[in-house]
């Protein structure tokens, strides 16, 4: 069989591997995207369930806004266009309720208005709040990368990423309130505030203060808008595939790939958007160092979720604002509620998006968990479960809809639980190796695996490789092909994008 | 710390997490020219002496600097004597 040629290959379907294939083919490569699982898009794929369609992991975005960074991302790649955001624009539409204290703060839009409202809540703790948001702006500032016009290949790091949020806040106030709603996005990220940096929290956070906004049909306008933008380029793609083994290691580099559908190819560069575990995997032990491993090995899983799918019941009127996001906290310290070993009552975020007149709104109900609350059934296989596992799942059921109700007590006669799955159900659809939504967990003082990797032609991106969600896996993969194309190349690019 | 136990602790990095032999590590042992490390490998070198030494390090100018054993010694030694100085 003759050995087929890439100028680059990109190693999964997600959003990171989507951007990172459109940005090398729109700079004239011929690029190869290889996805494991049986359809490109990862947990931006959307499923229906008795007539109601649901996300899997693209819930809502920050940076949608004209100029926000991910408006600013889909413009480069010539696909904004393609979408059309629901913005958040009532207060009311994203609600903090921190249940023991009996509080509800609502969000208003953009940081300005925030930060007035935080301060009529809490006017005490007014030159609190102003330090907090100036921080936050101030990291944002000095964060280039956040600015797609800057062509700089290497982000310095700030005094901010070598402190904790925690640290940060409990020197800013003594309200444990406050604390809690200014950690409150820590949920979108899945790591503890005491762990966290609090330049990477405020980098996530910001983009969620600036707009926050549904997409209409969701994750499926991505995969949509990056499958139409791709018929224009060299672009080949293959589902069910990827790599098998790295062949002919030579002076750091892979010589030649062999893939798992039999077929045989070579490439200048190959960038792998997976979870860094299946990275190492591929690595052959002679070809990284033990210490690379180790540092591998040392990353912890961010949180994932148990999820229930739901829908107002037909024939009821929806008692709550038609497309919001509500944010139960039972207690006010987000450390405890981020916490693995956390045993008491969980947090829950709810999603319901806007939907055209006449369909079901899937309500999306997330409890943030972690892999040792599935680890006993971890072996198991979708649809050969054990029955423990399903008396597991029917308690979170019975759970969590009564910590709904609890506080949102019209949803008793209104909602209608149609689907659950919890972190095991991700893993297993969504092909990743632990179920967590947000990759590896982002603490301080670690360094993720990003840019090149110790086999020279193969680099890393992905929302491990940066920061989670879609900004920042889109923006792994920005940083990591101005490695992969060069600073010139690059800077041609960004040329031609925005003329 | 003393500066021997420096020594013997950093020594053992290498050769535990780089596979690099005993007899190599020698001060003056250039960690690109003589150990075979390269630029790519300095992250995990300093996630291993984070971990090795209990200690904080920044990836910045100083690290960048690092050229031989002897510099990665006096390098902890220095980050050793901050945190002495800050507890103290």
């Amino acid at each position: 069989m003759s050995v087929r040629h890439f100028d680059n290959i990109v190693v999964g379907g997600g959003v990171s591997g989507l951007t990172m294939t459109l940005l090398l083919a729109m700079s004239g490569r011929r690029v190869l995207l290889l996805e494991k699982g049986p359809r490109l898009g990862g947990s931006l794929a959307r499923f229906r369930k008795d007539g109601v369609w649901f996300e899997t992991g693209f819930h809502f975005t920050g940076g949608l806004h004209r100029h926000g960074v991910l408006d600013e991302i889909l413009t480069l790649l010539g696909i904004r266009d393609a979408f059309a955001p629901v913005f958040l624009t009532d207060p009311a539409e994203n609600r903090f309720y921190f249940e023991a204290e009996g509080r509800c703060f609502e969000h208003p839009v953009g940081l300005a208005a925030i930060r007035q409202r935080f301060k009529a809540d809490f006017p005490a703790e007014a030159g609190a709040i102003d330090a907090y948001f100036d921080k936050v702006r101030s990291v944002c500032d000095r964060t280039p990368s956040l600015s797609l016009r800057d062509n700089t290949i290497a982000p310095p790091t700030l005094d901010e990423d070598y402190v904790s949020l925690d640290a940060v806040l409990k020197e800013l106030t003594a309200d444990p309130l406050l604390r809690g709603l200014l950690s409150g996005y820590a949920m979108c990220y899945g790591a503890r505030p005491d762990e966290v940096s609090f330049a990477n929290h405020a980098r996530m956070a910001c983009a969620f203060y600036e707009s926050l906004a549904f997409v209409r049909n969701g994750g499926d306008a991505f995969i949509d808008a990056f499958r139409e933008k791709f018929r224009g380029y060299d672009i080949e793609v293959r589902c069910g595939t990827t790599i098998a083994e790295l062949a002919d290691l030579r002076d750091h580099r892979a010589g030649r790939f062999l893939l798992s559908d039999g077929s045989e190819v070579t490439t200048d560069a190959c960038i792998l958007t997976i979870h860094p575990a299946e990275i190492l995997r591929l690595l052959p032990e002679k070809a990284r160092s033990r210490a690379f491993a180790a540092r591998v090995d040392g990353f912890e899983p961010a949180a994932g979720f148990f999820a229930l799918f739901a829908a107002i019941r037909p024939g009821c009127a929806d008692p709550y604002p038609q497309a919001a996001i509500t944010s139960l906290f039972p207690q006010a310290d987000v450390n405890r509620l981020l916490d693995p070993a956390h045993d008491g009552e969980a947090a829950l975020v709810i999603i319901k998006p806007p939907v055209p007149a006449g369909e079901r709104a899937g309500i999306c109900i997330l409890e943030p968990n972690f892999v040792g609350q599935v680890a006993p059934w971890a072996d198991s296989a979708l649809g050969r479960r054990p029955e423990e596992y399903r008396q597991y799942k029917a308690e979170r059921v019975a759970a969590i809809s009564e910590h709904i109700f609890g506080t949102l007590p019209a949803y008793r006669d209104t909602l209608e639980i149609l689907d659950a799955g919890s972190m095991l159900t991700f893993r297993d659809y969504l092909h990743n190796p632990d179920g967590s939504a947000y990759g590896i967990r982002q603490k301080l003082q670690q360094f993720n695996v990003i840019g090149r990797l110790p086999v020279h032609n193969l680099f890393a991106a992905g929302q491990s490789a940066l920061l989670p969600g879609i900004i920042g896996a889109m923006m792994s993969s920005l940083i990591v092909g101005r490695a992969v194309l060069g600073k010139d190349e690059y800077g041609r690019f960004l040329e031609g994008a925005w003329r | 710390m003393t500066e021997q136990e420096i020594i013997e602790k950093t020594n053992r990095v290498f050769e535990e997490a780089f596979e690099i032999e005993a007899e190599r590590l020698v001060p003056d042992a250039h960690i690109f020219s003589d150990l075979g490390l390269d630029s790519l490998d300095i992250v995990d070198l300093i996630v291993a002496l984070q971990k090795s030494f209990g200690v904080k390090i920044r990836n910045e100018e100083a690290v960048r600097d690092i050229r031989t054993l002897a510099d990665i010694y006096r390098f902890i030694a220095t980050i050793k004597q901050d945190e002495a100085a800050k507890q103290g």
